[in-house]
């Protein structure tokens, strides 16, 4: 469905065709029980397996429940909100993920833009190009996270060999504080780097050739037309790629849990993979759960900011 | 937006500007070879690891672990490959039950969020529904709860019903947070049909339904086919929910498994290289299939906001 | 470029508010009645087995994934098929740094999928703490041969509460029994130290640092690191036994004190001051298999391993020492651990249980595999199939001595074995122990405060228990 223009002939030849429909229920009445009929199943769906259990979340989140010890959840009301806010250990982890975040997403939308205007400037190779930058994104986090931690090895890992054939020194990749957290950050870039391309390259692709057309007949710089036709069209695109990216990053567990878990020490555990821990090596559900909880308000408040602004951009 | 491009193109300061433009056209032939070279090394860079796997998959142990790298001077063995499929006594091998299981849970959640997904996209964007955008920021942000977190009621909740450990769960879960996608994603390609199409077949005497079954619907399926896909592909690689929700062989989709391929006494790289391929060849063979629907969809979607 | 929609006032009916209103409603009650059904002590297991079917019936254990698990499943599949032809067996298996999840989970839903889970012996506490598992001390009383054991392994793998370095209590309740022993092996390259193994832990770094120093592409010393599972916490805890230190006052239930005491704190140097400089770069994160491959590749003088996970070491497809066994163990030496201070070891291996949520059936079926697995005769065709026995007379059997070069090392560290805490919050000083010491070992932290912040972060999960919410954090 490339060029609307077609739909409409192809619509036209059906209309033509079609036998003579039957007589017209009336229509209010019917469009009202379709939008019902249509939208309550995923809303069902979403209510019972997204509201319901972050409302039973929110309501552990009051208590000192603990799925193993079982027993009665005694309500103690914000005392895990608190404990969870002042914990050192916590703040320790927001930062590291703020650290994260910041990095990979920035990393990639840098990168991501780049290859996507790269690959629109070319005009042959252009799908197979493409196609082949994507195969990044489509493997599992565990598959990429188990390869790259087969690469980052020390002695026998690929990366190393390179720097040492280069005659440069070995890299202890994943158990020094900062070259772990960075290592993080480029397995995440290398996986979702595509990501942005794709929609990056989608926005300019959409360009109309026309627009450019009229910019060359006028002799418009590179730059020029870069800026102001290019950037603004694309950059809407971007910006809800990079909200992904951002919200994705914010909640990444698998990544750290196969490739550092968490090491060296506690230096690349991140949110999740501290909910992760409470919830499931002391079983402290109440307490995992007020965590979570506030993770969903963190998400939730981003979002909305985000759209927020994305709808300002829109009318601008 | 589009027309404010257009004045801005026409009312071009650098319109007078030809000599610098000349020069341009020169430069731009060394540009374009500064920009081949470029995104060869960048692809060369992305595609490495992947590449490195297949070799790895097709290496002997020995050779995996050799010091410095062997790029090409190897011996060739389909071993790892078999080990992916056949358990070393023979039979059946616990990865290739797991794939199994994969394709069954990818396979119908997918399906269970487009049937869900798509008739509510197409009523969001044709009907006045309610507090819409507030329906639609809620369904985007169940979207991007963090797994870990709702793995813990969802966790409390099946064990209460019985579905910790079973495909159905699985499948329930994968296709609850797939709906959301769906849904935002399909209302881009729903935007783009005109609602003036069903219209016209309703002054014709058709109802709704067979206006949006008979018009509109043919239209999005290369959207519905895009967006299965991420779907599928969401679904199929997911990790933090099987490996909470499941345990039993039976039920483990492949990425637990792959990821039980080491924490043993030996890591068998070989093998992990093996079934990684095997595991990424049909995402890989899929979003091929349809890639030009990949960026089409994308573009349809959003372009024209 | 917007198109004119149709415009039609709709609504969704029922209402958001209202939805969410039953929606809280139900959880809570839910939450509340999921709250109130568990006990809070073991079940009892019968002391005699009930009748068994004849029907067929799978009994299913959970391990994780390594050797003497396929080792176990095709034993138990080939021999106990012989008294129950009706019974299959199976070994579910899970990704080591899921195992103590993947069981505890399954516990906390009440319902599981394996009739035997395979516990660490830290596990046990957690377990019955929690009543997950049967009480089968009237059980065992009647039907095992508690004088063919070592004591203190049947107190290691069965008792609660359990004394981490104490004699069997012969009133403890029992609640399991024996599966697999392990303890630490030393590995040794005959061919660069020579053939005898250092006696004194002291002698051993000094041989590690000639070794490397003389040796260029071979470091010193190989030994687990990594922060999972419980991997540099043993490290610590045997380093730390060896030199004369305590884990902790198990009657006062102290460690803030005691771990971080003149002798902890000589053990925390040692580790990081003079062992850690002798390994691999970029080993920080190596457990048991990438030992195994430093060995394996010959890049080691000395490394430590578990001795259940040491069997791949001798197969000449994955070394680079030989083509053959005989090759192969030409070059590597296996000894006991050598001693400094004190003479003690790490107590590994595991214990069968029976699940609390099995059916009947088969957990009458469990008990009868328990007592068919611990006589003499089946206890040395388990030996000879692979697996470490736990009776004295089948540890000391030839079957078992000449399966594999370092079996004769498990016997001599019997009586030298020292266990971890066995207490409920055992999950929880593991993972702060694990972090605390890989921090050190890998420069994230300054071994003094990484031994007092263990220490310190113990003792307040274990003082928790008064505490009001933020439980685990």
């Amino acid at each position: 469905m490339s060029d609307p223009t077609t739909l409409t002939t192809d619509h036209a030849v059906q209309v033509a065709s079609a036998t003579p429909p039957a007589p017209r229920r009336p229509r209010r009445l019917s469009d009202r029980g379709l939008a019902v009929a249509f939208i309550s199943p995923a809303l069902l769906l979403l209510l019972g397996m997204s509201v319901f259990p972050l409302l039973w979340a929110l309501y552990l989140s009051f208590t000192d429940y603990s799925a193993t010890r079982g027993g009665q959840a005694h309500f103690i009301w914000f005392e895990n909100y608190t404990a969870i806010l002042t914990s050192a250990q916590v703040h320790l982890r927001a930062l590291t993920t703020l650290i994260y975040v910041v990095g990979a997403v920035t990393l990639q939308t840098v990168l991501g833009f780049a290859i996507a205007y790269l690959i629109s400037r070319r005009t042959h190779g252009r799908g197979l190009l493409t196609t082949l930058f994507l195969v990044p994104m489509m493997l599992s986090p565990v598959v990429v996270g188990l390869f790259w931690r087969f690469m980052f090895d020390a002695q026998f890992g690929v990366i190393n060999s390179m720097l040492g054939s280069l005659g440069l020194g070995q890299v202890e990749w994943l158990t020094q504080q900062r070259t772990a957290l960075m290592s993080l950050i480029v397995v995440d870039t290398w996986q979702w780097t595509p990501f942005i391309m794709l929609i990056a390259l989608a926005g300019l692709t959409a360009v109309p050739k026309y627009l450019y057309e009229a910019a060359s007949i006028d002799r418009a710089s590179e730059w020029f037309r870069f800026r102001t036709i290019t950037l603004p069209l694309v950059w809407p695109l971007l910006l809800i790629a990079v909200l992904f990216r951002a919200i994705e990053a914010f909640r990444l567990f698998d990544l750290v849990y196969i490739l550092t878990s968490g090491g060296p020490g506690v230096s690349t555990e991140t949110l999740s993979f501290h909910v992760y821990k409470v919830a499931f090596l002391g079983f402290n559900t109440g307490t995992a759960s007020a965590y979570g909880i506030l993770m969903v308000l963190v998400v939730m408040v981003l979002t909305q900011l985000y759209l927020r602004y994305l709808n300002k951009l829109k009318e601008d | 937006m589009a027309v404010s491009v257009d004045e801005a193109a026409s009312t071009d300061p650098v319109r007078d500007h030809t000599p610098p433009a000349r020069r341009l056209r020169g430069r731009g032939r060394g540009r374009s070879v500064l920009e081949v070279a470029l995104l060869t090394v960048l692809a060369v860079v992305m595609l490495f690891p992947v590449l490195w796997m297949i070799e790895t998959s097709i290496k002997e142990n020995r050779d995996v672990y050799a010091v410095p790298a062997k790029f090409f001077d190897f011996k060739v063995t389909m071993g790892h490959f078999k080990d992916v499929f056949v358990a070393p006594g023979g039979g059946r091998s616990a990865l290739s039950v797991a794939f199994l299981n994969s394709v069954v849970v990818a396979g119908v959640s997918t399906a269970l969020a487009t049937v869900l997904g798509v008739p509510a996209a197409w009523a969001y964007s044709r009907f006045a529904v309610k507090a819409k955008k507030d329906q639609l920021f809620f369904i985007l942000s169940t979207r991007f709860m963090p797994p870990v977190v709702v793995v813990i009621p969802i966790f409390l909740m099946y064990r209460q019903v019985g579905l910790i450990d079973t495909k159905l769960g699985l499948i329930l879960i994968y296709a609850a947070f797939n709906v959301p996608f769906t849904i935002w994603m399909m209302k881009g390609f729903v935007d783009e049909v005109p609602a003036e199409y069903e219209d016209a077949a309703m002054l014709d005497g058709y109802t709704r339904l067979q206006a949006f079954r008979r018009f509109t619907l043919p239209l999005l399926l290369p959207g519905i086919a895009a967006t299965a896909v991420f779907a599928l592909i969401f679904s199929w690689n997911e990790f933090v929910f099987a490996i909470f929700l499941t345990s039993s062989d039976s039920v483990r989709t492949a990425p637990p498994a792959i990821a039980g391929l080491i924490g043993g006494t030996t890591v068998d790289w070989g093998l992990v290289a093996a079934a990684s391929v095997v595991f990424a060849l049909p995402v890989l063979v899929f979003a091929y299939l349809v890639r030009k629907h990949l960026v089409a969809g994308v573009t349809l979607g959003a372009v024209r906001r | 470029m917007r198109y004119p929609k149709p415009v039609g006032r709709l609504s969704v009916p029922g209402g958001k508010v209202q939805l969410a209103t039953a929606a809280i409603l139900v959880a809570t009650t839910v939450a509340a009645c999921g709250g109130g059904d568990t006990q809070a002590s073991a079940p009892k297991a019968p002391a005699t087995i009930p009748e068994l079917t004849k029907d067929p019936l799978t009994l299913s254990f959970i391990w994780f994934d390594w050797p003497p698990a396929h080792a176990l499943e095709a034993f138990a599949n080939a021999e106990y098929a012989k008294e129950r032809p009706n019974v299959t067996i199976k070994v579910n298996t899970v990704p080591n740094a899921n195992w103590h999840d993947a069981m505890f989970t399954q516990f906390a839903a009440h319902r599981t999928d394996f009739d035997i889970p395979i516990l660490d012996s830290q596990h046990i506490g957690e377990a019955v703490t929690n009543g997950n598992i049967l009480d089968i001390t009237d059980f065992v009383k009647k039907n095992i041969d508690v004088k063919a054991y070592n004591p203190y392994l049947l107190a290691a793998y069965g008792q609660f509460p359990q004394a981490e370095t104490g004699k069997r209590d012969e009133n403890a309740s029992m609640y399991g029994l024996p599966l697999l022993g392990d303890t630490w092996t030393m590995i040794y390259r005959k061919d660069l130290i020579g053939d005898k193994p250092p006696q004194t832990w002291d002698q051993m770094i000094s041989v590690a640092e000639k070794c490397q120093a003389d040796h260029p592409g071979v470091s010193g010393l190989a030994f687990h690191q990594a922060n999972g599972s419980d991997a540099a916490a043993v490290t610590y805890n045997t380093v730390n036994g060896i030199y004369g230190g305590n884990l902790w006052d198990s009657k006062t239930r102290k460690i803030d004190g005691v771990l971080n005491d003149t002798a902890g704190h000589e053990a925390m140097d040692v580790l990081v001051n003079k062992m850690k400089p002798l390994t691999a770069k970029g080993s920080g994160n190596w457990f048991i298999d990438e030992v195994n491959a430093a060995v394996a590749q010959g890049k080691a003088c000395i490394a430590f391993n578990w001795i259940a996970a040491s069997g791949g070491l001798l197969d000449p497809k994955q070394s680079t020492l030989g083509t053959t066994r005989e090759q192969i163990l030409d070059k590597l030496g296996f000894a006991t651990l050598p001693s400094q201070k004190t003479n003690l070891v790490p107590l590994g291996g595991m214990g069968m249980h029976v699940s609390a949520y099995s059916s009947k059936a088969n957990q009458a079926e469990a008990l009868n595999f328990m007592k068919w697995f611990e006589q003499a005769d089946i206890q040395k065709k388990w030996a000879a199939a692979g697996g470490v026995p736990a009776r004295t007379d089948a540890l000391q059997s030839p079957e078992f001595l000449n399966a594999g070069p370092f079996n004769q090392v498990y016997a001599d560290s019997v009586p030298r074995m020292r266990d971890m805490w066995n207490v409920p919050e055992y999950a929880r000083l593991v993972d702060i122990e694990n972090t605390n010491v890989n921090a050190a070992l890998n420069g994230a932290k300054k071994p003094k405060d990484a031994l007092d912040d263990i220490a310190k972060e113990q003792q307040s999960v274990l003082d928790s228990g008064s505490r009001k919410g933020g439980g685990g954090l």
